[in-house]
């Protein structure tokens, strides 16, 4: 189940979110926003992939927009 | 103004040599070297033409509105909409960038220095020092530069002495045996890293003299374009044909160096020095989409961000390529249309948008003419 990665991975994300967290000021309202949607994408996609590693990412949208050109190298 | 920091030209420019050089030099020679063979320190030289183009675009966009980054300026050339939009794009094209020159660097560094290390623990730390130094903004940046890079740069040249001996010239012959056509495909690449020079337009408004800023700019691509044609040659005078057979072919070439059986295994020094380089690199990317991110919201401050960032990095590091093949593939396939098109292509038009319409105004409200 691989909870202790789990785990570890949670701490840091918190930790981060803490440590930023402090140093902000009350009034700065957009920016504790933002770095809760961060932490909070951050933390979904490290236990994503924690469990599938082989999930299609970045690379492959990338790679299927550009292949038309790409084939010009072959 | 999110950072108050102001550096000279001539910071920048050693803050660009890095950032097209330290991954050009794992890639590129192997790259060329499978469509031009031996004619592959020409490659460089079509390459460039890319990067003093895209450094010229940019340096005229930010003449137009100097105190601003492409991510702030595009505004005021396409409305506050389809500016958001593009920003993102830029914002994301970063976030990638950052994953993919940290695997490059976890590869490189897992194969030649450290093969039992977990790839997270050397992500983890050069993410965690490159954020040291954004949050101290981007005169630390340039000072660390200015630190780093004279280092990086020494190596080539008492590297090409030690390996004199073994070097033969006449390998470099036939010129231009295929033709032209292979010699277009194989400058593809180094196109693609030339036209990172676009990272200027995250500093130019930094600097304190911005007239010198073209010039540098200058200097650094052509202080690139050299080094790229010398290593080149080098690793076409020491394998011939074999250059592209070799994964990493200028570390091989430092690997054989033999000195009277004293001098021999310098590769663990280069791999250090070449660290130094590829940490410029990583940290002018992850300070580009921080800073990037802080324009496009309207932050009042980066620095909160910039640990977050740099957790999320370190999983697009993670996420993107699975094995140093599928990475290669990539850099030879999809890169060199996917970065130019960003960097190149997008900011041209931009130009053009911002040239018809500051045209347009001009012919609507003649310039008074002032009678002393």
């Amino acid at each position: 189940m691989k909870i202790f990665e789990l785990i570890g991975i949670s701490i840091l994300v918190f930790l981060i979110l803490l440590l930023e967290w402090r140093k902000l000021y009350p009034n700065q309202k957009k920016e504790k926003r933002l770095l809760v949607t961060l932490t909070a994408i951050s933390l979904l996609l490290a236990i994503l992939l924690l469990y599938f590693p082989e999930i299609p990412g970045p690379t492959q949208m990338i790679s299927s927009l550009f292949f038309p050109l790409g084939k010009m190298l072959k | 103004m999110h950072d108050k920091g102001k550096i000279t030209a001539y910071q920048m420019a050693l803050m660009i040599y890095p950032t097209i050089y330290a991954t050009a030099v794992l890639m590129v020679p192997e790259i060329t070297g499978q469509y031009v063979g031996r004619d592959s320190w020409a490659a460089p030289i079509l390459g460039s033409l890319n990067g003093f183009f895209t450094a010229y675009v940019l340096y005229k966009l930010h003449k137009m509105y100097p105190n601003e980054s492409l991510i702030q300026y595009s505004k005021h050339i396409i409305g506050p909409f389809l500016s958001k939009i593009l920003g993102l794009f830029y914002l994301f094209f970063f976030l990638y960038m950052c994953g993919f020159i940290l695997k490059e660097y976890s590869f490189f560094i897992g194969i030649s220095l450290l093969p039992k290390t977990p790839m997270i623990a050397i992500i983890g730390s050069v993410v965690i020092m490159a954020s040291l130094a954004i949050t101290g903004g981007v005169e630390i940046l340039g000072r660390a530069s200015q630190l780093f890079v004279p280092i990086f740069i020494l190596p080539i040249p008492i590297f090409t002495i030690m390996l004199l001996k073994d070097l033969d010239p006449k390998n470099v012959l036939p010129i231009l045996e295929h033709g032209l056509l292979p010699l277009l495909q194989g400058s593809a690449a180094p196109q693609a890293w030339f036209s990172e020079v676009f990272l200027i337009s995250m500093f130019l408004p930094f600097l304190k003299d911005p007239e010198k800023g073209l010039k540098w700019s200058f200097i650094s691509l052509f202080a690139v374009l050299l080094s790229l044609v010398s290593l080149n040659l080098l690793t076409t005078f020491l394998f011939g044909e074999m250059t592209a057979s070799y994964t990493f072919p200028v570390f091989k070439a430092v690997r054989i160096i033999s000195l009277s059986d004293f001098f021999e295994h310098l590769e663990a020094g280069i791999i250090t020095i070449w660290i130094l380089g590829a940490y410029i690199k990583i940290t002018v990317f992850y300070y580009a989409l921080v800073l990037g991110t802080a324009q496009w919201l309207n932050l009042s401050d980066f620095k909160p961000i910039v640990l977050p960032f740099g957790l999320l990095i370190s999983l697009f590091a993670i996420w993107e390529f699975a094995n140093l093949q599928e990475q290669f593939e990539f850099s030879k396939f999809i890169f060199p249309f996917y970065v130019p098109f960003m960097l190149t292509v997008l900011p041209t038009i931009l130009l053009i948008i911002a040239k018809i319409r500051t045209r347009n105004t001009m012919k609507k409200e003649p310039p008074r003419i002032s009678n002393y």
